[in-house]
């Protein structure tokens, strides 16, 4: 059986054009494949209608930010390794899940799989007005 | 147009009206009904959009281009183009080497993009000259091309790895000034150093890894006599004092921050201040009207040391 997922959003204007909304996507994107596996993200970009629901929805407030399980976690501030670690383990739907994010405090930023990692999570292919986010 | 009237405010004096920029970037690609990627990499291309879109906008200054890898394509960093966006950055060479171990160099107007933008500012500044709008040159700053070079691990570093952080941005530093140097050379009347990413840290970081490592470039900027400014994305607030006292002549902002206090701190420092136009919101998705938005900003803006411009 499958466990469930971390969800993390991240509200941006748009990840390509703007360098600040880039990293904090690829923030989520580095992380290490062992936290890849518990965790689900998607750009939400402002540009579109589908990302305008979402900013208002999560309540954001300002750009680029990262939420983690609905919460505005890190607001115009891009994390280090070791506060998204600490963020994700708090909201985990398990405590042995939440265990296992924080036994991977230590293995850093992987860079390996990057754009494979934004990819799939819409990074900069939803930036049109009339884009919908899939 | 009044390229004089647009210097003089981001000079932090008090002008006649707002001088007013579009920072086009690839909107200019649109303008001419050309796709980015082409646009970008075509000099005659470059100069008929930037001018074009100057001469449609009435602008008194517009940017040659607004595109953040030039410095890191020029490096032999991987760049993916679009065709409606500008390039992204692929690939991060510093994420586990050092400058030397990647064989990283300054690159120099023969790098990369460079001689597409050398020939554009050619064939554009005389027609810009013409109708009284100033070119300006964006040279990436220190901390976004720290996190082009090390990825997103530059934001761990510049807590957990001082040491490493300081050996990415004293190159950075050398990097940013060389860009500057060379949109001086091109003729461009003002060049902005453009730190999106120095908005997504605390106070403390800019002032240690972003403020030093920019004193080259502004003082290369000084002596070349050309007029300075630097530009951050983003919700600056907690930086904004810091970006005041950078050294630039100016500074330009986003569509985040309050213009009120944006405008009373750059009075306090005696610098010129631009911004900030709702991109988003209203110039690109119309949900508040554009014009009672730029009414708001030119309110707030007021005629000291301010440019109206989009954030």
């Amino acid at each position: 059986m499958s466990e469930r997922k971390i969800k993390v959003d991240v509200l941006t204007l748009d990840s390509v054009q703007c360098a600040a909304c880039g990293y904090m996507m690829e923030s989520i994107a580095a992380m290490p494949p062992d936290v890849q596996e518990m965790i689900e993200y998607k750009e939400w970009s402002i540009k579109n209608k589908s990302g305008i629901a979402k900013f208002l929805e999560l309540n954001g407030r300002v750009l680029p930010t990262i939420c983690i399980e609905g919460d505005l976690v890190f607001e115009s501030i891009i994390p280090q390794y070791e506060e998204l670690i600490d963020e994700l383990a708090k909201r985990a739907p398990t405590p042995e899940m939440a265990e296992r994010i924080r036994s991977l405090r230590d293995v850093g930023f992987n860079f390996d799989k990057i754009q494979e990692n934004l990819e799939k999570a819409g990074a900069g292919k939803y930036t049109r007005v009339d884009s919908e986010i899939e | 147009m009044a390229k004089q009237m647009l210097i003089d405010a981001i000079r932090g004096k008090r002008t006649p009206r707002a001088p007013w920029v579009p920072y086009a970037g690839v909107h200019s690609a649109f303008v001419i009904n050309e796709p980015a990627d082409k646009f970008l990499r075509d000099p005659q291309l470059l100069a008929k959009g930037v001018v074009e879109t100057a001469k449609k906008y009435k602008a008194d200054g517009i940017p040659l281009v607004f595109d953040l890898s030039v410095e890191a394509e020029a490096m032999g960093l991987e760049l993916k183009y679009w065709k409606d966006n500008v390039p992204s950055v692929q690939s991060h060479p510093l994420a586990d080497k050092t400058v030397a171990e990647a064989g990283l160099k300054v690159p120099g107007p023969n790098d990369g993009r460079y001689p597409v933008l050398f020939e554009a500012a050619r064939i554009a500044k005389p027609q810009l000259d013409e109708i009284d709008c100033a070119l300006m040159g964006l040279a990436i700053g220190p901390l976004t091309l720290g996190s082009h070079l090390a990825g997103v691990r530059i934001f761990t570093d510049v807590v957990k790895n001082k040491e490493r952080a300081h050996q990415v941005l004293r190159f950075c530093a050398d990097v940013v000034e060389k860009s500057a140097e060379m949109y001086c050379d091109m003729g461009c009347d003002i060049i902005a150093i453009v730190d999106p990413v120095a908005s997504q840290i605390k106070k403390e970081t800019f002032k240690e890894f972003v403020h030093p490592y920019c004193q080259a470039a502004i003082a290369t900027i000084h002596r070349k006599g050309k007029t300075s400014s630097f530009f951050i994305c983003g919700d600056a607030t907690k930086v904004l004092e810091a970006v005041c006292q950078i050294g630039t002549h100016g500074f330009a902002i986003d569509e985040q921050l309050n213009m009120n206090f944006v405008r009373d701190l750059a009075l306090k420092y005696k610098v010129g201040f631009g911004g900030n136009l709702k991109l988003t919101l209203a110039l690109s998705l119309g949900i508040l009207s554009p014009r009672e938005d730029a009414i708001v900003s030119l309110a707030a803006g007021g005629t000291q040391g301010y440019v109206f411009a989009p954030g």
